[in-house]
């Protein structure tokens, strides 16, 4: 196997990468975003459970999540949509992205600060108009650089489906090494690719953020 | 006698053991313009907030044309639409233009359609004269320029009443003056308005009365010329005193 083949081989496991760290990317914001407001503006016994949430699964190492999804889950309930390596990765991932997103937009939100709040509430928006039309735009713009370090994380702690077998740029990389005996190539390639898929939109969004706070006078 | 469009009966507002609004009743007629003023924690936030349904009062009630406000159960985004609210930290939304900042209530409250919404928009700009910079966003605007679309982002509601809280207090002297004159356009108009200010040379031009504010309650009450010529109680004299000194020296 030359280098060309070798580099074909592993990219192959591109697709997979990021349909794990794109899809779990989504499932943390779908998730992260509404308890980012209900640890805002809901009662306190809703944001203890939010607390709870954020606690617990940013103290749990990624791969127990990934590993009790996939093994745990089917023996707890008795059955489990998780049996599928590539669900169980993604999952689990963006259970705790989630847990990292909430954090991230709370910060947001209260960088937007109650004012914008209580000015669109006097125009006779709903609070719940006011969270669409006034806070989240802002969110966004402050949220803009954690939520490219968020994503480059995922992308990073998507090698870790390598361990459950779903073939993504890790396992593609791990054949190599089995097969070839090449410890060298396989892992400067492989940690080349994760540059390139981390850096420049991290990179991006850090600066797209700032420029817009700037802009903006947020 | 006209219409009485806002009115508060016996309205207290406590914060813990802190009283910031102590049993104050007004009424503001049609047309009518009165002014608010007191040293600073007499509560005229607190008084102008609740009557602008943006704080709840922990005691007393509040009229909009002869309707209870603060009745138990009662919805109030649709009576906030009807009242407008300048604040003194102006407070607009950052992330949009002057012109999207005054469309928004009438895109989404009024449910107006997008280019009635944008007519009346630019008219309330035009009310301003800030329609030349209805595409810049509040970062690029001065202070005062910021307050009177501020101004325009209520007056494009068409409320019955404006409360505006110390509307040119959080801006340079020098850009207080083109507030002031918005202001002016608006009080020829015949809008109603309750203003808290210390613009006593504005106050004495506009107000149809005065009110002291100390301690949360309603000292003394009465037309421009009484605080002027010869207030009646103490406190009241002295704080007179106090701003037209000041406002000497300011000039």
């Amino acid at each position: 196997m030359n280098y060309i083949e070798k580099l074909i081989f592993i990219l192959s496991g591109l697709p997979t990468t990021l349909s794990i760290s794109i899809l779990s990317f989504l499932l943390g914001f779908i998730i992260g975003l509404p308890l980012a407001f209900i640890r805002t503006y809901a009662s306190r016994p809703l944001q203890i459970i939010v607390d709870l949430y954020e606690k617990v699964l940013r103290g749990i190492p990624e791969i127990v999540t990934m590993l009790f999804l996939y093994f745990g889950v089917g023996l707890v309930l008795g059955f489990s949509p998780f049996r599928n390596p590539f669900l169980a990765a993604t999952v689990a991932l963006g259970l705790r992205s989630g847990a990292h997103q909430s954090q991230i937009f709370r910060g947001a939100i209260r960088g937007v600060g109650g004012e914008q709040m209580v000015a669109a509430i006097s125009l006779g928006l709903s609070k719940l108009q006011a969270i669409i039309y006034v806070i989240i735009p802002q969110t966004f713009i402050i949220a803009a650089p954690g939520l490219g370090s968020e994503y480059a994380l995922l992308v990073k702690d998507s090698a870790y489906a390598f361990i459950l077998g779903v073939l993504e740029i890790m396992k593609m990389t791990d054949i190599i090494r089995r097969t070839t005996y090449d410890v060298v190539f396989p892992y400067l390639t492989a940690a080349f690719i994760y540059i390139m898929l981390t850096f420049p939109i991290a990179t991006y969004l850090d600066m797209w953020g700032s420029r817009r706070k700037r802009q903006l006078g947020l | 006698m006209r219409e009485v469009v806002m009115e508060c009966r016996n309205l207290w507002k406590i914060y813990g053991d802190i009283i910031a609004v102590k049993d104050v009743s007004l009424q503001i007629r049609e047309g009518e313009i009165k002014i608010i003023f007191g040293p600073s924690g007499s509560g005229k936030t607190t008084l102008l907030r609740c009557l602008g349904l943006l704080t709840k009062p922990t005691k007393g009630e509040i009229f909009l044309r002869g309707e209870c406000l603060t009745r138990p159960g009662i919805k109030l985004n649709k009576y906030r639409a009807r009242i407008g609210f300048v604040f003194q930290h102006i407070w607009l939304f950052h992330h949009l233009t002057a012109l999207q900042n005054v469309e928004l209530g009438l895109r989404r409250v009024l449910k107006l359609p997008k280019d009635e919404a944008r007519r009346r928009a630019m008219q309330a700009l035009r009310e301003v004269r800030m329609e030349r910079w209805a595409n810049h966003y509040p970062a690029q605007l001065s202070g005062g320029q910021q307050q009177r679309v501020g101004i325009a982002r209520a007056l494009a509601m068409d409320p019955e009443i404006i409360l505006l809280d110390e509307p040119t207090s959080a801006l340079d002297p020098e850009l207080t003056g083109e507030v002031i004159d918005t202001l002016r356009d608006l009080a020829k108009e015949g809008r109603t308005m309750l203003i808290a200010s210390h613009e006593m040379g504005f106050a004495r031009e506009v107000a149809d009365e005065m009110i002291f504010l100390d301690e949360g309650t309603i000292i003394e009450r009465g037309p421009p010329e009484h605080f002027f010529t010869n207030p009646r109680t103490e406190r009241a004299r002295r704080f007179m005193a106090r701003l037209i000194k000041q406002t000497m020296r300011e000039r």
